[in-house]
């Protein structure tokens, strides 16, 4: 526990510089902006924005970036519950019950309910790293390749398991993912696989071009096909600060969905996404009046959200302490620390200790600044959405075709993410996840790796991935986590989380 | 805490709810079973595209060992995919507007050959930099929207080259050309 606090206040001491305040500051500027306004997500915009970390020093970038991340959670409750319309995947289910809450004149309640619940939500996740990182480190250290190969797996499976609607489909994306990262130059060998001799391919595909593409053209392709529809919201937002008698009901739900979070976002397999649902249905059984949800229930906004922000928050641990990204935009994290010549992984944490409890520290005072930059500004933010989509999506494509360029500066990239974007829309008409084919694409590359390295230290034997028994007991918990979700009760019940939502 | 506005009116265009679609022509063209056809489809493509990697290699995997045995793997979920939903009603996937998408499309296109300039054999782009090419991306994809205004997109796209070359170029200092031909770089 000492130990703990001694890590969180070294933290302290290279957050709160004033450099690091504002960078901090800026990433959750930019981070409510993309939540609020829908059709940009944070891993568009993070992509867009890797070039520029380039000039900033490390501890500055990942600040920064990491308070979009968790920025972007923050404001997409707020479209969620004015507009209808869930600014990020996560709102989905603040929308359902914040919606019928602002319709009925509370939409300040919501709002204040969803951003106390992600401030109590972000405190908890912070003690939650400085608490689980060093023993997950620790953890680390021990694993050779054939122990990170069935860790890789092991997450694979579990994204699958968590994600949304059909199996079939979203172990399909997780496969055609790996498949796609095979494109390119064999590292190994060298040797060019699947190019067709395109130049553009040889070196692989890359993870901005792919994000850019299916995230951010996707996106706009999709909104053209299918307009949303869009509820105008014409109540009074009403008073912001719930009373303590308010928040008093809401603090079980606040408190429960921060845990379930925090447990979630843990799992390498994007559990984050799957904790406002979960939090919902929870709240929902353990209601008096479940009848009630969908109707405007304060505790299904509450709850959700302190889930999601929480999930957010934790999905970093796995990538600090293991390098192994969760999600996609903890993929953008490693191309961002890459780019500042740090590899993720274990030794992170030895190596550059200011970083890591720097950005750890930066997460609670971000979360800070996330309550004031949302409550008193949510007239700022409500008059961004009056600006008509017909403006913003050509405004997305600019930027995404700026940050693609000064990305690679060949011009060719752009072009490929144009083809991406097309492929996005083609997932979207087949309801297939892109999510988990993100991932796949991300784990693709070090998998491969990690396989060569585990077959060669165990001269061509495939046994060493069951006779280590840190690499056996994961391949089980995947396997188990298969086998629950292919039986038929557990799949009712998985489907129940989702669809009660 | 500062004063939360009375009301808030969000002038945004409300859509019609889309009718309910026809079922497909042919069940084959459903939602679940086209799904699973692309992906068998993705899966041969790929074995084509990766036949001539070695399976083998020092260490028991070569370059084919994981593209093939993915391949492989995806055309067993494809015919996965279409048993599974065999008996299922066939849903039609909707509208594929993809000359909707076209002008965005066009702008993208734009946007990449005239940045820096691009050789299309004897004919060649000169390069244009960001003075020409964000406005190019930025029209045509406005050009997109039902909805659109020419007046106002004109407007927007003025403002909106300026502030990108502003923000990207000299705020952010990104080594992007801004206009090659008037400014040299």
């Amino acid at each position: 526990m000492m130990a703990v606090i001694e890590h969180l206040g070294l933290g302290l001491s290279v957050a709160a510089t004033l450099q690091n305040i504002f960078f901090c500051f800026i990433g959750c500027l930019i981070g409510t902006l993309v939540g609020v306004l829908p059709g940009v997500g944070p891993v568009a915009t993070i992509s867009i924005l890797l070039p520029v970390t380039l000039s900033l020093d490390p501890t500055g970038a990942l600040i920064m970036l990491a308070g979009i991340y968790y920025g972007a959670q923050y404001g997409g409750s707020t479209t969620a519950i004015l507009v209808n319309i869930p600014g990020e995947a996560t709102a989905v289910v603040t929308a359902i019950d914040g919606h019928e809450m602002a319709k009925k004149g509370q939409a300040g309640l919501a709002l204040g309910l969803a951003a106390i619940g992600s401030f109590i939500a972000g405190t908890v996740a912070t003690v939650v790293i400085a608490a689980l990182a060093t023993p997950m480190t620790r953890l680390g250290l021990l694993f050779g390749p054939a122990e990170y190969f069935s860790l890789m797996i092991m997450g694979l499976v579990l994204a699958v398991v968590l994600a949304h609607g059909s199996l079939v489909k979203a172990l399909a994306m997780i496969v055609a993912g790996v498949l796609l990262s095979c494109v390119g130059a064999d590292m190994e060998t060298g040797r060019e696989r699947m190019t067709f001799d395109i130049y553009m391919l040889t070196d692989g595909i890359e993870f901005t071009v792919l994000a850019m593409g299916i995230f951010g053209f996707g996106e706009i392709f999709k909104n053209l096909a299918d307009p949303e529809k869009r509820d105008v919201m014409r109540n009074k937002i009403g008073r912001l600060l719930p009373t303590l008698g308010e928040l008093r009901e809401n603090l079980g739900a606040i408190l429960r969905g921060t845990g379930l979070g925090s447990i979630l976002g843990v799992l390498p397999g994007n559990g984050a996404i799957l904790a406002p649902f979960a939090s919902y249905a929870l709240e929902k059984r353990l209601s008096d009046r479940p009848q009630d949800f969908g109707t405007g229930v304060p505790q299904a906004v509450s709850g959700p959200e302190s889930a999601n922000n929480s999930g957010a928050q934790t999905s970093f641990i796995p990538l600090l302490t293991l390098g192994i990204p969760p999600n996609a935009v903890m993929a953008l994290m490693v191309g961002a620390m890459m780019i500042q010549g740090i590899v993720p992984g274990p030794q992170v944490i030895q190596n550059s200790p200011d970083l890591f409890w720097g950005l750890v520290a930066s997460m609670w005072i971000g979360n800070l600044m996330l309550v004031v930059i949302n409550l008193p500004l949510i007239g700022l933010w409500v008059k961004l959405l009056k600006v008509p989509y017909r403006l913003l999506f050509p405004a997305i494509v600019a930027f995404c075709c700026i940050g693609l360029f000064s990305i690679s500066n060949d011009g060719a990239q752009v072009i490929m993410a144009g083809v991406m974007g097309l492929v996005g829309f083609a997932l979207y008409k087949l309801q297939f996840e892109p999510a988990p084919l993100a991932l796949g694409f991300v784990l693709g590359r070090l998998l491969e790796e990690k396989l060569r390295q585990a077959l060669i230290i165990s001269d061509g034997g495939m046994s060493t991935f069951v006779t280590s028994p840190l690499s056996a007991a994961l391949l089980l918990v995947a396997l188990m986590a298969l086998a629950v979700a292919v039986l038929p009760s557990m799949r009712k019940s998985r489907d129940e989380i989702f669809t009660d939502a | 805490m500062s004063q939360a506005p009375e009301i808030i009116q969000v002038d945004l265009p409300a859509h019609e709810p889309s009718p309910p679609l026809p079922p497909p022509s042919s069940p084959w063209l459903g939602r679940e079973r086209l799904a699973g056809l692309s992906l068998i489809g993705l899966g041969l493509f790929a074995l084509y595209a990766g036949a001539d990697l070695p399976f083998g290699g020092e260490g028991g995997v070569g370059s084919g060992l994981l593209p093939r045995s993915l391949s492989i793997i995806l055309i067993v979920l494809g015919l996965v995919q279409i048993a599974i939903t065999w008996k299922d009603r066939p849903e039609s996937t909707g509208r594929w507007p993809i000359r909707d998408m076209l002008p965005v499309l066009t702008g993208v296109f734009l946007f990449a050959i005239t940045i820096r300039g691009h050789h299309f054999g004897s004919f060649e782009v000169p390069a244009l930099g960001m003075a020409v090419a964000t406005p190019l991306a930025i029209f045509l994809s406005g050009l997109a929207a039902k909805d659109v205004r020419i007046g106002e997109l004109l407007v927007f796209t003025v403002i909106l080259t300026v502030v990108c070359v502003a923000l990207f170029r000299y705020a952010l200092g990104l080594s992007l050309p801004v206009a090659p031909w008037l400014i040299g770089y």
